[in-house]
């Protein structure tokens, strides 16, 4: 024995604690992602949300923890719905309760799979409650459709529970240089002459968002699209069922371009693309200002503030918004917004409670209080004026339409975003670009 | 609970295993008669190394070859399809012209002033301060390096104070300010190429320096006494005989510009045609075509063995002349 122990070189203890670290790291890499053992005292939720809204999360927590004793283990994960995904292929663990993915084919794929749980098994004798509670845009499918993968709603069953929204095209401004009477067409906001009220230009713009730079273009276009051709046309286009070099397409295009010229965006075009949309509202509060308006949804409020704390602005008194003029009266109920939902990936006595708990009017009224959101209730109440008038916004909404990227394959909305930073940078590009869009369309929705 | 169980079983029971497997297999093979003994016991102790190396290496990259050829829900098989989709989509074909810009800007500038300032600074007294400046930037990932250049490049509204240092410089000259990353395709991608030599030129330097320490004074003094001059030297002496050296950093640069990902993702993400392989690599990903990504995969793979190759047999003749 001895000469075997004197044998062990200092590459087998090497190769002896290689294993070690590997196994300490595969064990440490599934504990991360595991904690679902039926349990109903502990349930494992992942969020994209950081800062102010994880807080306010917390704060919708704390009620139920105390009340029933279960202990929610939150993690901040923004790459929840590519882990999952591969959890999902993998066979192992999910958190109990996560959102649902956004892409349809995903939702589709993972209903089939059995992964996630209706919500009407998550909410039980509560569900209908739910439904008459919430936005009616967020649970309902347009025109009675059995599957509406945009809002989670597959073969007649729920898998997402909406808990909170925000309308998105709502027109920003500063109420000390625009006061003037909102616009109630398009073409009445393209016509206001900046220079009446002494500003520099009439919108302000920045497209910049790191990674996913384009995006606030594509809330711009998108609003245009769904009030201008109706929410058919915006939702097969979303489907990958409409060409880019589509009519109706090519129009939201052009008018898009209208908001961005040289002439229209504060600094020209080069500016609204290199500006971070965080910053784009700045202009607003300049000296004389730099632009009249900025296209943004309800979340921007808190960058006017962080960037200007010395004006100390509120909102209602320095700064407000007025909704998305009318493209074509005939669409005008159209709104474009967005929300946040939690799908149930393992059916547990926790997690079912949980699901009960955040679906409440008492649950959702403390993320109201926190600020910053609306609720998917309809019936909150709000101490910020902006979304007291923001949740007068949803509720006069016939569709809440989903952002059109949010909900294509990831490729095609790279694409889409990109063809929109580069029609801005250079508009004579448009036509090869929607064809361009096109080829990338084919390939993106096929599962070849 | 069962965490700590994981980890108890990891730290306490792995190494059980690996010493019961050595201590019962050494125990196995002394019984074994002389000859055999001596024949298996290399196979033996290099098992378990190579399980690994195949569990985590080998496996994942025949499984990758594999999915290239099925569909992206992995069920069916499609042939060539999605190499056809790789070489014949506009999108990735511009990632293919800037990935071999890439190759060609990024090695050739990175080990160039490599090894023009490994030279320089040899010559000067404060060596090591200079090399530590130029050497900062490699620490730094890559991330945080594109982070630092994009406030370098930022560009604000003319006539407007401008914050990126560039274009503050170029304000001092009455000049307009350039969007920087947003002028394509030439300036958009030299400027991220740029950051990227400047991230790796440290490391060329450094491997370079230490290479020719190891050339002796007495060959470059017999150079003068036959009355070579300065840059004679460095080009017939100094650069042959660094050559290995050059070949083994230019190799690793080579594979660096095909793996090029976090600097075109952080600072553009591909927009106004500055995607390069890899970052189509993981769009592909993104949108769940596996089998895509996994030709992209492929590709770069393939692309990348020859290289290994001639690093694998530099490093090789390098260890028979010592």
């Amino acid at each position: 024995m001895a000469e075997v122990f004197g044998r062990l070189s200092s590459k087998a203890i090497a190769l002896g604690l290689g294993t070690l670290f590997l196994v300490a790291a595969c064990g440490g890499g599934n504990n991360g992602t595991s904690g679902s053992s039926a349990s109903s005292t502990d349930v494992t939720v992942w969020t994209a949300w950081g800062g102010a809204e994880l807080k306010a999360f917390k704060d919708v927590l704390a009620p139920f923890q105390s009340k029933t004793g279960i202990k929610v283990h939150i993690t901040t994960n923004r790459d929840s719905t590519n882990q999952i995904a591969n959890g999902i292929a993998a066979g192992t663990d999910l958190p109990d309760i996560a959102p649902g993915p956004t892409d349809p084919t995903q939702v589709k794929s993972w209903v089939s799979k059995g992964a996630l749980k209706s919500i009407e098994t998550a909410l039980g004798s509560s569900f209908n409650d739910y439904i008459s509670n919430t936005y009616a845009a967020l649970t309902t499918a347009p025109g009675g459709a059995t599957d509406d993968p945009y809002i989670g709603i597959i073969g007649g069953k729920h898998y997402e529970l909406m808990v909170k929204t925000q309308v998105k095209g709502l027109i920003w401004y500063n109420k000390k240089v625009f006061t003037g009477q909102a616009p109630a067409t398009f073409d009445d906001l393209l016509a206001i002459n900046p220079s009446q009220y002494n500003a520099k230009s009439l919108f302000c713009a920045g497209f910049e968002s790191g990674a996913a730079s384009g995006w606030p273009a594509s809330d711009q276009i998108d609003n245009i699209i769904m009030r201008q051709s109706g929410d058919q046309v915006y939702t097969s286009w979303v489907q990958g069922k409409t060409k880019f070099t589509d009519p109706a397409i090519k129009l939201g295009y052009q008018t898009f371009l209208k908001e961005v010229s040289d002439q229209a965006v504060y600094g020209g075009r080069n500016t609204a693309l290199s500006t971070n949309f965080g910053k784009a509202g700045d202009p607003l509060f300049k000296q004389p200002a730099g632009c009249l308006f900025l296209e943004q949804a309800t979340f921007i409020t808190s960058f006017f503030q962080q960037d200007f704390p010395s004006l100390n602005l509120k909102a209602g008194t320095d700064f407000d918004f007025f909704a998305h003029p009318s493209v074509n009266s005939q669409f005008d109920g159209n709104v474009n917004g967005f929300y946040d939902n939690f799908s149930m990936y393992n059916d547990t006595p926790a997690a079912r409670q949980l699901m009960q708990y955040m679906a409440t009017k008492d649950a959702q009224q403390i993320w109201a209080n926190d600020g910053g959101t609306l609720g998917a209730i309809k019936s909150l109440t709000y101490n910020d004026p902006v979304f007291k008038r923001a949740a007068d916004v949803a509720s006069g909404a016939k569709n809440l339409l989903v952002t059109a990227g949010d909900f294509m394959p990831a490729d095609m909305q790279k694409a889409f975003w990109q063809s929109l930073l580069n029609v801005t940078r250079n508009p004579g590009s448009l036509n090869s670009e929607l064809s361009h869009l096109d080829q990338v369309q084919a390939a993106a929705y096929t599962t070849s | 609970m069962d965490q700590i169980i994981t980890a108890v079983v990891a730290v306490v029971g792995v190494p059980l295993v690996i010493f019961g497997y050595i201590i019962g297999g050494e125990q196995v093979i002394e019984r074994l008669p002389g000859r055999l003994q001596g024949w298996a016991r290399p196979y033996f102790w290099a098992l378990p190394a190579v399980g690994f190396a195949t569990i985590f290496m080998v496996y994942p990259m025949v499984r990758t070859a594999v999915i290239s050829f099925r569909n992206s829900e992995d069920t069916d098989w499609v042939g060539f399809a999605n190499y056809h989709y790789f070489f014949t989509f506009p999108d990735t074909l511009t990632a293919l012209r800037n990935s071999v810009a890439w190759l060609i800007f990024y090695t050739f500038f990175a080990v160039f002033l490599g090894l023009v300032i490994a030279i320089l600074v040899d010559r000067v007294r404060y060596e090591s301060l200079a090399k530590i400046a130029i050497f900062l930037p490699v620490p730094i990932s890559a991330v945080a390096a594109s982070i630092i250049w994009k406030f370098m490049f930022d560009y604000q509204a003319p006539g407007t104070p401008q914050t990126g240092t560039l274009n503050a410089v170029l304000g001092i000259f009455h000049g307009d300010p350039v969007p920087w990353l947003l002028d394509e395709p030439v300036v958009n991608n030299g400027a991220l190429i740029f950051v990227g030599i400047w991230t790796a030129v440290g490391f060329c330097m450094v491997i370079i320096s230490a290479s020719l320490k190891a050339i002796s004074t007495e060959v470059l003094e017999a150079a003068r006494i036959d009355g070579a001059n300065e840059f004679q030297i460095v080009r017939l002496v100094i650069t042959p005989l660094l050559w290995p050296t050059i070949t083994v950093v230019g190799t690793t640069m080579l594979i660096n510009a095909l793996k090029t990902f976090d600097i075109v993702y952080v600072m553009t993400n591909g927009a106004y045609e500055t995607d390069v392989i890899a970052t189509r690599m993981f769009s592909q990903l993104q949108s769940a075509h596996y089998g895509r990504a996994a030709a992209v995969g492929v590709v770069l793979f393939i692309a990348i063995v020859p290289l290994l190759i001639v690093n694998i047999r530099r490093f090789q003749q390098q260890e028979e002349q010592r």
